[in-house]
């Protein structure tokens, strides 16, 4: 079977609609995760949702409808416990361990459980249906819409809190929006990279980004096309080459962020040196 | 405010405050750490609620997110670390709230305005994190004058800076003050850099407010009933106060190490030496 002919089937073809849909909100959405340092609450929101995947088959549903109940839960907990940033480590780390063990307990009442499990740690992007695609595709869409909607007074809250309660934003109203809106990109980034490296398309492209623009909405962008580059690499090299495409997909993202910072040192010595 | 008073949490902050802030003119809030100052400046953004007495905001009960008040926060989390720009900042300050696509036509010519007043057009489109920490306060000072406020309220605008951006900082707050007409309330931890453009100042300690002239309350009997203990007030030759007697919340507002073992006396005598030596150096 030749390249193209491969990449023509319709798993693959199904993959790339859900690579790119996951992609750009998980780019987006990512951007704030690094603006609010909250990198942890969507590792740990990952790790939730292992538990609520591993609920749903346990009792015989779709490992998507326990992660997202499981997901948006943990979010809105979160939203609503670390409010004031100051908080937030405890909160999320509590939810974190106690979803954990949550999973292990069901994992364990749950037999013939081995192969939904690796799907949901490592992510199965080629094993997506068409029904998959589509629901995915609309909560990324949905995501996308809102952040875009949003955008402002989610940037505002995130880097001034108290201006922007002080300009009659609600501080709890946002986080919990946000701590929703990264719930829900968890949930369809795990279709696709699983739990253990929902970090590859949440965190590593937006923190790329940042380096290269001090411009919210460009590095927003920018973080966007970087996730969306490193998805749609991933999936070729996965099938051109073979290897899970989670595996190069979070490769790549890393390899981006990598760059940025070799970059990044690379233009403080010119500064540097313009300077001396 | 006519008799306010504050209590959150059961625990009452302060009571029987009553002033009133007049346009173009400048009041110090002075006190202790944590004795109600930026409290004060919650109630005036309706953040936080009276609850007795009244207070009215241009004629209004205090209101969230009124265009007539600016408000510049204590510690803005992005400062340090954002790589947002000071104008993308200044920008949040016009439309931050606001949902939904749309873009103000009148954005652009509002920013530069608020930028040039602040005298931060040349180094506005740098990141935060690259400025300075007077750079930074002049760009959050852009950012609560974007509306051109009729009341702007300032937290501790001075912390954190050195003496010559302190003197700077002032400056353009007496300019903001002057060519808006604005009445300004700032809130501070030691009056001496503010006192030559100061009208009023609010005292705030033990849960009470006193409120007046510089002369009607930072003296040594109104401060020495308001403390409970005896404060003295030396004047240095350029019209700098020292005060003496309560030096633990006052004199070392930064949390630095006290030199153990030293009297009260000893203490102040220290502080009076360190600002003679600022002054004749």
């Amino acid at each position: 079977m030749s390249l193209s002919d491969l990449l023509s089937t319709p798993f693959v073809q199904h993959a790339f609609y859900a690579v790119s849909a996951v992609a750009l909100a998980a780019g987006a959405v990512g951007y704030f995760v690094v603006l609010r340092h909250q990198a942890f609450a969507a590792h740990a929101i990952g790790h939730v949702g292992f538990a609520g995947a591993a609920g749903a088959v346990l009792i015989g549903l779709s490992p998507i409808v326990g992660l997202l109940v499981f997901c948006l839960g943990a979010g809105l907990l979160i939203g609503i416990g670390g409010a004031s940033l100051d908080e937030n480590d405890a909160v999320v780390g509590v939810t974190l361990t106690a979803a954990l063990g949550l999973g292990v307990l069901f994992i364990s009442l749950y037999s013939g459980y081995a192969n939904a499990t690796y799907s949901i740690l490592f992510g199965q992007i080629l094993g997506v249906t068409w029904d998959d695609v589509g629901l995915v595709a609309a909560l990324s869409l949905g995501v996308l819409l809102v952040v875009s909607l949003s955008y402002r007074p989610l940037l505002f809250a995130s880097v001034d809190a108290q201006s922007a309660a002080a300009r009659g934003l609600s501080i709890r109203a946002m986080s919990l929006l946000f701590m929703a809106l990264l719930a829900i990109t968890t949930v369809v980034a795990i279709q696709i990279v699983g739990v253990l490296l929902v970090f590859s398309l949440l965190v590593a492209p937006a923190a790329a980004a940042e380096v290269f623009t001090s411009r919210p909405l460009r590095a927003t962008g920018l973080a966007m096309a970087i996730a969306l580059g490193s998805a749609w690499a991933g999936l070729f090299f996965g099938v051109w080459i073979g290897g899970p495409v989670s595996f190069w997909i979070t490769a790549l993202a890393a390899s981006s962020y990598l760059g940025a910072r070799l970059f990044d040192r690379n233009r403080v010595r010119h500064v540097r040196r313009a300077l001396a | 405010m006519r008799d306010g008073g504050v209590v959150l949490g059961g625990r009452t902050i302060w009571r029987n405050a009553t002033f009133a802030v007049e346009p173009g003119t400048m009041t110090a809030v002075l006190g202790p750490n944590a004795s109600g100052k930026s409290t004060l400046l919650n109630l005036i953004l309706g953040l936080v609620p009276l609850s007795e007495g009244s207070l009215r905001v241009f004629g209004e009960a205090p209101h969230r997110g009124n265009r007539r008040v600016g408000y510049m926060a204590q510690s803005r989390a992005a400062d340090t670390t954002s790589t947002m720009t000071g104008r993308d900042y200044v920008g949040l300050g016009f439309d931050g709230p606001r949902f939904g696509w749309g873009r103000d036509k009148g954005k652009r010519e509002v920013i530069r305005r608020a930028l040039a007043l602040t005298g931060t057009t040349s180094f506005c489109d740098q990141p935060l994190h690259s400025l300075s920490g007077g750079q930074r306060q002049r760009i959050a000072l852009a950012h609560a004058t974007v509306f051109s406020p009729e009341l702007l309220l300032l937290d501790e605008p001075l912390a954190a800076l050195d003496l010559a951006a302190q003197a700077e900082i002032v400056d353009l707050i007496n300019l903001i003050r002057d060519t808006t007409g604005a009445a300004v309330v700032v809130v501070a931890h030691d009056l001496n850099p503010l006192a030559s453009i100061v009208n009023q100042v609010l005292w705030i300690a033990r849960r009470q407010v006193r409120s007046g002239s510089v002369d009607e309350v930072v003296n040594e009997s109104v401060l020495s009933e308001l403390y409970g203990h005896p404060i003295e007030i030396i004047v240095t030759p350029r019209g700098r106060r020292v005060i003496v007697g309560l030096e633990e919340e006052f004199a070392h507002p930064h949390p630095h190490p006290h030199p153990q073992g030293l009297t009260h006396a000893e203490e102040a005598h220290e502080h009076l030496r360190e600002v003679y030596e600022e002054e004749t150096s």
